[in-house]
């Protein structure tokens, strides 16, 4: 599992790249999706998860829409066309960053993963 | 996969306000997340409420409410960048509109009060507010918060009383001093006592302290400064010379049987006790303890030291203009009278409007704004003084040429 401090800091690609993809998601479903795609190495905290949630919908970037779940609500989120050019320049712009710590540290991409 | 009953929902939404997640939001997306965890992870052998207080305590390092403190927080910065780059833009605008402003105070040119004005305003409004709430985000202890604190009341209080200062606007240094009073006798012990418990800031927090109490004793000599009791003195003595002259003149006015009722001799005493009447309600308008003083006493005590802000006299609001104004029209009608005489008594009291030295642009500036106006105390005496003299000496004039047209 990487740090929270890694983790912390790319966390908004994370979920704007996730829901670039889907209709809608729920705050659990983003968790154990990114759980399952990389094999439990990234993990979000809820402590985390939520209030970058709550910032992305204040600033437009997701909407939301609440539903109703046998006996409570849940709260369903999806990317707005504004989000969605902020998820590309994020994405971007981290596979950028990527390759430059590649130079950086003198990483070798391995066998199999270029 | 168990289905969590209604009860149960409620149970975990009753735990999660007890435990301080207020925002209606917030707590409902946590429910569901914690409901989802729940019915994925609980087998029907676990007890829902010590499976419930084991996997909650996942949610946090230290309390519950930290997610919703972190929510608060990233939504009350979710305009972060904007206020970063707003801070920088107001700090650049501060330092460049406060030199430029004290370089036209310099030249004398117009506009420099407004860009003062601007700049302090702007960093006491806008960019002191904004390093606050930065700078209070990076430290966790409460007391370098409280430190940050005070040292943004200190710099408020100082651009606003150097605004004061430059204005020349009155409590200018009630405001001074009491800046001066939180940093020496607020901010200092604070930052003292604080720094000098940790072995790492120990040395810097001595060092940095002397340099405040130095830099604090210095600001305190610049305000203390006043006129050196020489220049006291001598306005003092200057303002005496012209009242043992006026006292002189009016002798030889009253001792001069040859001096009839005319016309010129009524209007001159009735400007005279125009004159009078005005520096009486000009000296009853001083505090108590110096109204009963005299005159040459109490001009020694409001020198026209214009840096003193709290001794000039005559700003817009206080100038006495209607009185001045009827003085005026008493000095012109002299004139008139004294012409008839043959004395050229326009040349002596002149009484036109001009312009001030440094202020071009303002040629038409009125006689009495000009004589009267930002100036101490002290030369507000000493120039009706000189104009109750000068209409004596008007008066024996014309008295003069009398005589001399006579033989």
């Amino acid at each position: 599992m990487y740090s929270s401090e890694l983790i912390k800091g790319t966390l908004k690609t994370i979920i704007l790249s996730l829901l670039s993809n889907e209709e809608k998601m729920y705050g659990y479903e983003i968790t154990q999706k990114v759980k399952d795609r990389t094999g439990g190495k990234i993990q979000l905290t809820e402590g985390a998860l939520y209030p970058t949630l709550h910032a992305l919908e204040a600033q437009g970037i997701l909407s939301t829409e609440v539903v109703n779940v046998g006996n409570r609500l849940r709260k369903y989120y999806s990317i707005t066309p504004t989000g969605k050019s902020v998820a590309n320049e994020k994405v971007t712009e981290f596979s950028e960053f990527m390759a430059t710590m590649r130079i950086l540290l003198d990483v070798k991409p391995r066998l199999g993963e270029a | 996969m168990i289905a969590l009953s209604e009860k149960q929902v409620q149970f975990i939404h009753d735990d999660l306000l007890r435990n301080g997640i207020e925002m209606e939001d917030l707590r409902l997306s946590l429910v569901d997340h914690i409901c989802c965890v729940i019915e994925e992870e609980m087998t029907e052998d676990d007890q829902f409420e010590e499976f419930y207080t084991c996997i909650i305590s996942r949610f946090y390092h230290r309390h519950l409410e930290e997610i919703q403190e972190e929510t608060k927080l990233v939504l009350t910065f979710k305009h972060y960048y904007a206020m970063k780059n707003v801070m920088i833009r107001s700090g650049a605008f501060t330092a460049i509109c406060f030199t430029t402003g004290i370089l036209f105070k310099l030249m004398h040119w117009p506009g420099a009060a407004a860009l003062q004005l601007a700049s302090i305003a702007v960093f006491s409004f806008l960019f002191l507010p904004i390093l606050f709430l930065f700078k209070s985000r990076e430290v966790d202890l409460r007391s370098q918060k409280l430190i940050i604190g005070v040292a943004t009341v200190f710099c408020f209080l100082f651009g606003i009383s150097t605004l004061f200062k430059l204005m020349h606007w009155p409590y200018a240094n009630i405001l001074w001093l009491s800046c001066l009073g939180i940093l020496l006798f607020v901010f200092l012990p604070i930052f003292f006592f604080t720094g000098i418990r940790n072995v790492e800031t120990k040395v810097n927090t001595i060092i940095s302290s002397i340099l405040i109490l130095v830099a604090g004793g210095m600001l305190f000599a610049i305000t203390a400064l006043r006129n050196s009791k020489w220049s006291d003195e001598t306005q003092s003595l200057s303002n005496k010379r012209v009242l043992a002259t006026l006292a002189f003149a009016e002798e030889l006015t009253t001792s001069d049987s040859t001096l009839k009722e005319t016309l010129l001799t009524n209007k001159c005493n009735e400007v005279c006790a125009q004159i009078d009447a005005l520096k009486k309600a000009l000296i009853q308008s001083l505090p108590r303890e110096h109204r009963g003083l005299s005159e040459a006493k109490i001009c020694r005590i409001y020198a026209s030291d214009v840096n003193q802000s709290d001794k000039v006299l005559f700003t817009n609001a206080q100038q006495p203009s209607q009185e001045l104004i009827a003085i005026k029209k008493g000095l012109n009608e002299i004139s008139l009278l004294a012409k008839e005489a043959k004395v050229d008594a326009e040349r002596l009291f002149n009484t036109a409007d001009g312009h001030r030295f440094n202020d071009k642009t303002n040629p038409t500036e009125q006689w009495e704004t000009l004589n009267f106006m930002y100036t101490s105390f002290s030369l507000v005496l000493q120039n009706l003084n000189m104009l109750k003299l000068q209409i004596k000496l008007v008066e024996l004039s014309v008295e003069r040429n009398g005589k001399m047209s006579r033989f």
